[in-house]
């Protein structure tokens, strides 16, 4: 975040962050009424890291992705759809669910995690505390 | 596979190297210390005590011509040995740094050898006959952290280092006098010292165990975020592929061929990777037979080991 001479370009950028945002909460929303869950958390997971430390903007991301790990509810069903490419990212974000100290977020985000460790691995865990490119 | 014999010669080893002849080898139990055992009928005898250092020796390497070892430690400061008769005899080189030396590895001519420091910078050290004294030249300001390892190509002129700065860089350490222009390296780029060649910025974490493949057309390194890197065509347009695995991450690797590298790190199991015929790197297995632990403890005692293993490296 550079000095004053950036503020409109910044401004400009969190509001293209923020309709990228809607625009997958739509997607995911779509996705979720056809009872495509796994679809709707590959969306949530995909897509340009978000580059900003902007709080308002990682909040929004945060209720769209939550809102689609949510929905899962047949953990077999969705790594047997889920690509590994997902996993260290998805592994990043169940930890950000955990961190919401939210009782029905936790246990999915530990339910999934203990399937997520079982199948990817402590590598897993450690590229996504490594993590620096994605904020999530 | 199972290990072929076990044997333990400390509580904990920080650094060793083998002998020429792979009949000895000289390790540092943790402290100031090297200690040299010898294989006599089937059996590991210690044959040497090299007493110098002040401090914790943080590497060793033994030269496979000259039958030359050189040692660093925390105390800053590194020694050669020579053996005369039936003693070491050492030689003091001054690396002038402030910081404690943490890796250490001979040129393939064994006329130079590096050192990585805590102190953010690499030692190029050499042997000025006149003097009858060795000289530590150093490369300064190129890393932003600790360099946790050097490898020298085979051409005797590039030093491959890894630092905690995440990144991996290539410089080059022609010195004159020392080095003859030209010298069959078929580089642009010999002329000048500490240059830097190339510099890759792959991991976000840690950076460790940067080697060379024999021939020196790849690099690997690691990352401490369980990813291992190999890099072709080293240079200012390299390639580079990113391969990521399910275990801890890795303290070293050796190249065993072109196309075979085993790393070996916190899961106390050696690791094998290898290349297809495409040059694709991947994780084939692990070299040691895997513990069976009950379901329900699999994740803690993981982490437990590993914890060991990160006490005994400190």
């Amino acid at each position: 975040m550079a000095g004053g001479g950036e503020g409109s370009s910044e401004a400009d950028n969190l509001e293209a962050i923020i309709a990228r945002i809607e625009h997958k909460s739509r997607k995911i929303e779509s996705l979720l009424k056809q009872s495509r869950p796994v679809e709707a958390l590959k969306t949530a997971l995909e897509g340009s890291p978000l580059n900003t430390g902007d709080e308002r903007c990682k909040s929004a991301n945060w209720i769209v992705v939550h809102r689609a790990i949510m929905a899962i509810k047949d953990d077999d069903g969705m790594f047997s759809l889920l690509d590994p490419e997902y996993y260290d990212i998805l592994m990043k974000y169940l930890y950000r669910g955990l961190a919401t100290g939210d009782r029905p977020t936790c246990d999915q985000c530990l339910r999934i995690h203990e399937r997520l460790t079982e199948r990817a691995g402590l590598g897993c865990i450690l590229r996504s505390l490594a993590d620096t490119v994605n904020t999530v | 596979m199972a290990a072929v014999s076990i044997h333990q010669f400390a509580q904990c080893i920080t650094c060793h190297a083998w002998s020429p002849d792979q009949t000895m080898v000289a390790i540092c139990p943790n402290n100031n210390e090297v200690h040299i055992y010898k294989l006599m009928q089937e059996k590991w005898e210690k044959i040497h005590i090299l007493r110098k250092h002040d401090q914790i020796i943080s590497g060793i390497d033994w030269s496979a011509k000259s039958n030359k070892i050189v040692t660093v430690s925390h105390d800053r400061n590194s020694y050669v040995w020579n053996q005369e008769s039936s003693e070491w005899e050492p030689t003091l080189v001054i690396l002038r740094l402030n910081r404690a030396a943490l890796c250490v590895q001979w040129s393939p001519q064994e006329n130079k050898f590096a050192v990585g420091s805590g102190a953010k910078t690499v030692c190029i050290c050499y042997y000025e006959q006149e003097n009858n004294w060795w000289v530590s030249k150093l490369i300064r300001k190129k890393h932003n952290s600790s360099v946790t390892s050097v490898a020298w190509h085979p051409n005797n002129i590039l030093l491959a280092t890894t630092s905690t700065d995440g990144k991996c860089r290539v410089f080059t350490t022609f010195i004159r006098g020392v080095d003859s222009r030209g010298s069959g390296t078929g580089l642009p780029y010999d002329s000048k010292f500490g240059e830097q060649i190339m510099q890759l910025d792959l991991s976000s974490s840690w950076a460790f165990a940067v080697r060379w493949s024999p021939s020196g057309s790849t690099l690997a390194y690691a990352g401490h975020n369980s990813m291992i890197y190999f890099v072709d065509e080293v240079g200012p347009s390299p390639s580079a592929q990113s391969v990521s695995f399910r275990d801890l991450p890795l303290r070293d690797v050796l190249f065993v061929s072109e196309k075979m590298v085993i790393g070996v790190g916190f899961d106390c199991n050696p690791l094998l990777f290898m290349a297809d015929d495409m040059g694709t790197w991947s994780f084939v297995r692990f070299l040691d037979e895997r513990k069976i632990t009950p379901l329900n403890s699999k994740y803690g005692s993981q982490l437990l080991e590993s914890f060991t293993v990160n006490q005994n490296m400190e």
